[in-house]
């Protein structure tokens, strides 16, 4: 695991899970996951991480009493 | 339309569609709903009283969220609440890691735990972690853009979200052996 390919791979996982990279790097990145057994746990690793924070943290929505309390306050005064 | 009510619609308009990121970042930094409702409203009519600030077509999410911390930091942080150490990662969180990605390499057990756990498991770290956290993981924000927010360069941000990930994800491997969700890994001769 301390070769340059790894160290590269994953200094760079989060712009990779997130497709930032350009298609040629995204590329390299790729081929290294499908030879490197290592490296490639620890990007479902992440990737599983990623997708469950997403999924269950991102479900809570602004209570409408709280967005009617917002645009009252906005329409009621002279700020 | 008269120019005041020209000028509270394009905030609306923008605005409005960014309360319930505005609220879940509210709700990770005060831990309590009732705070965070009057978090957000501050919020909002200190974006409104200085709109003319923003810039358009920059990040809208970014502008209110700097806001929102700023009014966090200055109006509703506890201020009894003892400085936080940076240096607080123990050594076991890494070994706890090390063998949740031993036992579940691909980390299905995430999936397994549910929601409430999760926001539990986020609000108990401490406020730099969880801040960084929830600005990258939950809501997208690049680095870059978190460095601007929080006023750190971005090697900070960096560091913090992966001692962060590490504490989160250590807790809810714990969590997820305690529920039978995965079993423990073995201490291996």
């Amino acid at each position: 695991m301390n070769k340059p390919q790894c160290q590269e791979a994953l200094d760079l996982l989060d712009e990779y899970l997130r497709q930032e990279l350009t298609p040629e790097h995204m590329a390299r990145i790729t081929d290294h996951f499908e030879k490197c057994r290592p490296c490639f746990s620890q990007a479902e690793f992440q990737r599983s991480y990623l997708l469950m924070i997403e999924a269950k943290a991102k479900g809570q929505c602004c209570p409408d009493a709280l967005r009617r309390r917002v645009l009252e306050a906005l329409r009621s005064r002279q700020h | 339309m008269s120019d005041a009510d020209a000028r509270r619609a394009a905030f609306e308009a923008e605005v409005l569609p960014q309360l319930d990121a505005l609220y879940r970042l509210g709700l990770r930094l005060t831990t309590e709903p009732s705070r965070a409702e009057d978090l957000v409203q501050d919020t909002v009519l200190k974006a409104f009283r200085s709109w003319e600030r923003f810039q358009p077509g920059t990040n809208i999410r970014s502008w209110l969220f700097t806001i929102l911390r700023n009014t966090f930091i200055n109006d509703y942080r506890r201020r009894q609440r003892e400085p936080i150490p940076m240096d607080l990662e123990s050594p076991e969180s890494g070994l706890a890691l090390r063998a949740a990605s031993d036992e579940d390499p691909e980390g299905t057990f995430f999936s397994q735990i549910v929601d409430a756990k999760v926001l539990e498991a986020i609000d108990r770290l401490p406020e730099d972690f969880r801040e960084v956290l929830v600005l990258s993981d939950v809501e997208s924000l690049s680095y870059a853009e978190i460095a601007d927010i929080m006023k750190v360069p971005v090697g900070t941000v960096k560091s913090r979200l992966f001692r962060a990930r590490r504490q989160l994800q250590s807790a809810l491997y714990d969590h997820a052996v305690e529920m039978g969700y995965l079993k423990p890994a073995r201490a291996r001769s």
